[in-house]
């Protein structure tokens, strides 16, 4: 590990453990909006990790979230909440493995929309599962109040970044980075093509899967078609996107943006927070590659130069 | 009991035919994969709503109104976005995944635009509505005319691409289109009137659509995801193709339908296309070449 490495690490550590005094600095209100924030940097940062990094863009995440939910809501009362929350992960990491070996050996622009085809299978075979079962939805009760859900959440939102630090620092980071520059090339100096991209995808759906156990405790009610919604991927791309994906920084600036967008809007004009983030989606693929993050760091690195007389 | 089914099958299998074509004319020639599709087919169908509702038109007037509609939409889209991201390299380097991202932009702001303008409820109108009988089968008249105008609009499509230069232009455009440069094909220009067509097929499939189903700002996107299940069944690029994929994908989900129970319907296209992707991705009829 580089020193320069060890800094950033610690620097996130510092600023996840700070964020734990949050919930005394105001009201359930306050803390209800950090929790959507380190929920979806959650979300975000697991996302990069196989779709910023290989370049396969997943738009089928919400799949992960949906399990996860699904487990919990199965679970809730049978058994202690710190048994459900690695159950939710380690299940949609066995999904990921599962839908992941076939689906990776598929390209491109196949791989986006068989991603967000699994997805949908899913979420319509739960729904019938659930109208077998002459389930109209799941109530849950007695869930955990939002201070202990913002603790575990800002848990996950801390994990997912310092994984995506991680993994971008090491061997097996530049090994999917080649994948995404050039995979034959990958595979013939040596990577493992296969096993990089699984391991990157199982690794990406883990902490959806818990953070989806925290969205329905959250809510307290399972309705499949509403956790399963593929606006919640929409959402996470964009996110991730606007930001820079190719950056662990970069989903935070979008995350950020987003959310705040949410708050201000979604309560009154649904439509026109959609409308923002279609906007945005379109102006930053056009005109900004790379994201908010990429172009300020450009912008920064190109100051010197710049000021040169020439 | 099975004419009845056949006959509903074509009607469906037509209109995803068509929806199909529009979408695979678009990744065929310029390789951008067009997800708000279904956003132009709901566009054509509110046309034909408010047509019929407001000014009493018929909605085979509508047609003539959703057409030119949705062009100049595809147009402005075309010359707005598209003309200047494809000269930039950045994009072109990876034009799939960025125009998957740019539509899909596109898509939630159209969506969310009519919802805000027309309220997200759903819509009806009456037209056609009588019952006739043919064999032991009956079905409004509206269906038999929907079903009309698309086979014609279909098999007009295969003789258009067999027989007029343009057609067979742009096929050789979707083949080889470093070579159909060379051998003096306007590539610009066929790439423009190639996205125009594509977005006047989505308008006009829209009119024939809210003839059969009702309507809502939501209705688009399930289209897209059919029409992705057909061309992918047909071969992208593959413009028969995608007409025989339509049939197939209307006539197994009607008898798929009749056979299990309504709610399987979402099952079983997305099983069907999840099947398609994973053995056949170059398509049932593509060779190996057309994959990429």
């Amino acid at each position: 590990m580089n020193p320069h490495l060890n800094r950033t690490l610690g620097l996130v550590t510092l600023v996840a453990l700070l964020a734990i005094a949050l919930p005394w600095l105001g009201n359930d209100y306050y803390t209800g909006f950090f929790f959507e924030l380190v929920t979806w940097i959650a979300l975000a940062e697991s996302w990069i990790i196989i779709s910023g990094m290989t370049g396969y863009v997943s738009l089928g995440h919400v799949v992960f979230i949906g399990l996860g939910a699904y487990v919990a809501a199965l679970t809730w009362m049978e058994i202690p909440l710190w048994t459900i929350i690695p159950l939710t992960g380690l299940s949609a990491g066995a999904l990921a493995a599962v839908i992941g070996y076939p689906c990776l050996r598929v390209r491109g622009p196949y791989f986006v929309i068989l991603t967000f085809g699994v997805s949908e299978l899913v979420k319509f075979i739960i729904v019938n599962i659930e109208s077998a079962l002459s389930q109209a939805g799941r109530t849950l009760f007695a869930a955990p109040d939002i201070n202990d859900l913002y603790f575990i959440g800002l848990g996950l939102a801390w994990a997912s970044v310092m994984i995506a630090l991680l993994v971008r620092d090491s061997r097996f980071g530049a090994g999917l980075r080649a994948i995404r520059e050039n995979e034959e090339a990958a595979e013939t100096i040596g990577v493992s093509v296969s096993w990089f991209k699984l391991a990157a995808f199982v690794l990406s759906a883990i902490i959806p899967g818990m953070v989806g156990s925290l969205l329905i405790l959250r809510s307290t009610y399972f309705d499949p078609l509403q956790i399963f919604n593929p606006q919640t991927s929409v959402l996470i791309v964009t996110m991730a996107v606007i930001g820079g994906s190719d950056r662990p920084f970069g989903p935070l600036l979008g995350v950020a943006l987003l959310v705040v967008l949410q708050e201000l809007l979604w309560a009154n004009l649904p439509q026109l927070y959609m409308i923002i983030v279609g906007v945005l989606l379109i102006g930053v693929v056009i005109w900004m590659p790379g994201g908010v993050y990429g172009r300020l760091q450009r912008a920064f690195a190109a100051k010197p130069t710049a000021a040169r007389p020439t | 009991m099975s004419t009845q089914l056949l006959i509903a099958a074509l009607v469906q299998g037509s209109l995803y035919a068509l929806i199909a074509l529009g979408l695979n004319l678009i990744y065929g020639t310029m390789r951008l994969l067009n997800v708000a599709h279904g956003e132009f087919v709901m566009i054509g169908a509110y046309i034909a709503y408010w047509g019929i509702t407001l000014l009493g038109l018929s909605p085979i007037i509508a047609i003539f109104l959703a057409i030119p509609f949705t062009v100049a939409l595809g147009a402005a889209f075309y010359f707005g976005i598209f003309k200047r991201a494809m000269r930039s390299r950045e994009f072109v380097e990876r034009i799939e995944a960025n125009s998957l991202l740019v539509f899909f932009g596109a898509s939630i702001i159209i969506q969310n635009v009519t919802a805000l303008l027309f309220t997200p409820d759903q819509r009806a109108y009456h037209y056609l509505e009588q019952i006739v009988h043919i064999g032991p089968a009956q079905t409004p008249i509206s269906k038999l005319v929907a079903l009309a105008i698309a086979g014609a609009v279909c098999i007009g499509a295969v003789a258009f691409f067999r027989l007029s230069t343009l057609g067979i232009a742009i096929k050789a455009l979707i083949q080889q289109r470093e070579a159909s440069a060379l051998v003096g094909i306007p590539v610009a220009r066929i790439d423009m009137i190639c996205f125009c067509l594509g977005f006047a097929v989505a308008g006009l499939a829209g009119v024939l659509v809210s003839m059969t189903e009702q309507i809502s700002p939501y209705m688009g996107f399930p289209f897209t995801v059919i029409a992705f299940v057909v061309v992918i069944l047909g071969g992208l690029g593959n413009m028969l193709g995608s007409l025989f994929g339509g049939l197939l994908l209307g006539v197994l989900e009607t008898f798929g339908v009749a056979l299990t129970a309504p709610s399987y319907r979402s099952i079983m296209i997305y099983a069907v296309f999840i099947a398609v992707l994973l053995l056949r991705p170059q398509g049932l009829f593509g060779t190996k070449r057309a994959r990429t």
